[in-house]
């Protein structure tokens, strides 16, 4: 009895050793199994690191450089509108067209951001700032807060349309074409008979009955005859 | 013998439920990694894809040299054609 009970324990204590040496063998094979997996992605991902790391190299030299020229050229182009305008024109006419940034000043004139800028925007047309706005981003494209205004030409052409308005309104075409004058009209009129003019009125009523004066028109100078010595006086056109 | 027994039970009932529960914790954030580095794998190649306009940018390079060159050639001759502002009084 004894000993088939100590044969009973030994063979459970090999059953449990074995299960949990099971267990551990089944877990541990799957997780090397998932490490293998995670190696190969890791080495997929460093290839696409190194090519990432590869490709942006240059960027920061370039950049560097890019950012040097177009300091330059933002220094040339404020030192030549403070040199040619003056310092205070120079901040107005910057914030008439960047409204606000006038405060801001400029990078290398500190006393820029003390000037009382002109209200340059308000005297000026907007063609001329339009202008003045090409010497200053053309070749730097800063964002402008108004809209893409220099790129749009249909912005543009209203713009300046609003600016010098046509009396003709020849957008549409509403009104007809000037008539056509001289020897090349299509209707000619001869010289008016002599007889035709009235000249009823002496000078001074003429005068007295004179209406506002307008805007002379051009007419035609008689030629200057002689009167005839018994002719009767017909016309005045001085007090007497 | 009763020890024996005990020593049994305590292997079945304690140390294997323990090492299974374990064992599969780590069998479960093992699965979890390779599904995260295929999308860091999915990023790294777009990101990689993305910088290939990088050497553009010598082309952006050179054309901001030529147009401040352009620059500053025009701004010499507006300083000569164009007369200095009058010095503030």
């Amino acid at each position: 009895m004894a000993i088939f009970a100590f044969a009973a324990a030994g063979a459970v204590t090999i059953v449990a050793v074995a299960l949990i040496v099971g267990a551990l063998v089944f877990y541990l094979v799957s997780i090397i199994l998932q490490l293998r997996r995670i190696n190969a992605g890791l080495t997929e991902v460093m290839g696409g690191v190194s090519e990432m790391v590869r490709k942006s190299a240059p960027v920061n030299g370039v950049v560097r450089t890019i950012n040097e020229h177009l300091d330059t050229g933002v220094d040339l182009l404020e030192g030549l509108l403070v040199k040619k305008a003056g310092m205070e024109d120079a901040v107005g006419l910057v914030d008439g067209l960047y409204p606000g940034s006038g405060a801001a000043g400029f990078r290398r004139f500190p006393e820029s951001r003390t000037a009382r800028p002109p209200r340059i925007g308000e005297v000026y047309t907007k063609g001329t700032l339009t202008l003045a706005r090409l010497g200053r981003e053309a070749p730097i494209a800063a964002a402008s807060p108004a809209g893409p205004a220099l790129r749009n030409a249909g912005y543009g052409s209203a713009a300046a349309a609003k600016l010098y308005p046509e009396p003709r309104q020849a957008h549409p075409p509403s009104l007809p074409r000037s008539p056509v004058v001289g020897t090349g009209a299509p209707i000619q009129y001869g010289p008016s008979p002599p007889d035709t003019i009235s000249w009823g009125r002496t000078g001074y009523e003429a005068q007295a009955a004179a209406p506002e004066p307008t805007a002379p028109e051009p007419t035609p100078v008689p030629e200057p005859t002689p009167p005839a010595p018994d002719a009767p006086k017909t016309i005045s056109w001085k007090r007497s | 013998m009763i020890l024996w027994w005990l020593g049994d039970l305590v292997l079945l009932l304690v140390v294997l439920p323990i090492v299974v529960y374990l064992l599969a914790g780590v069998l479960r954030a093992a699965k979890s990694i390779p599904e995260r580095v295929e999308g860091i794998s999915q990023v790294a190649a777009a990101g990689s894809r993305d910088l290939n306009a990088v050497p553009l940018l010598l082309t952006t390079q050179d054309q901001v040299i030529k147009t401040v060159a352009g620059v500053a050639s025009y701004g010499g001759s507006l300083d000569i054609i164009i007369d200095d502002a009058a010095p503030e009084r």
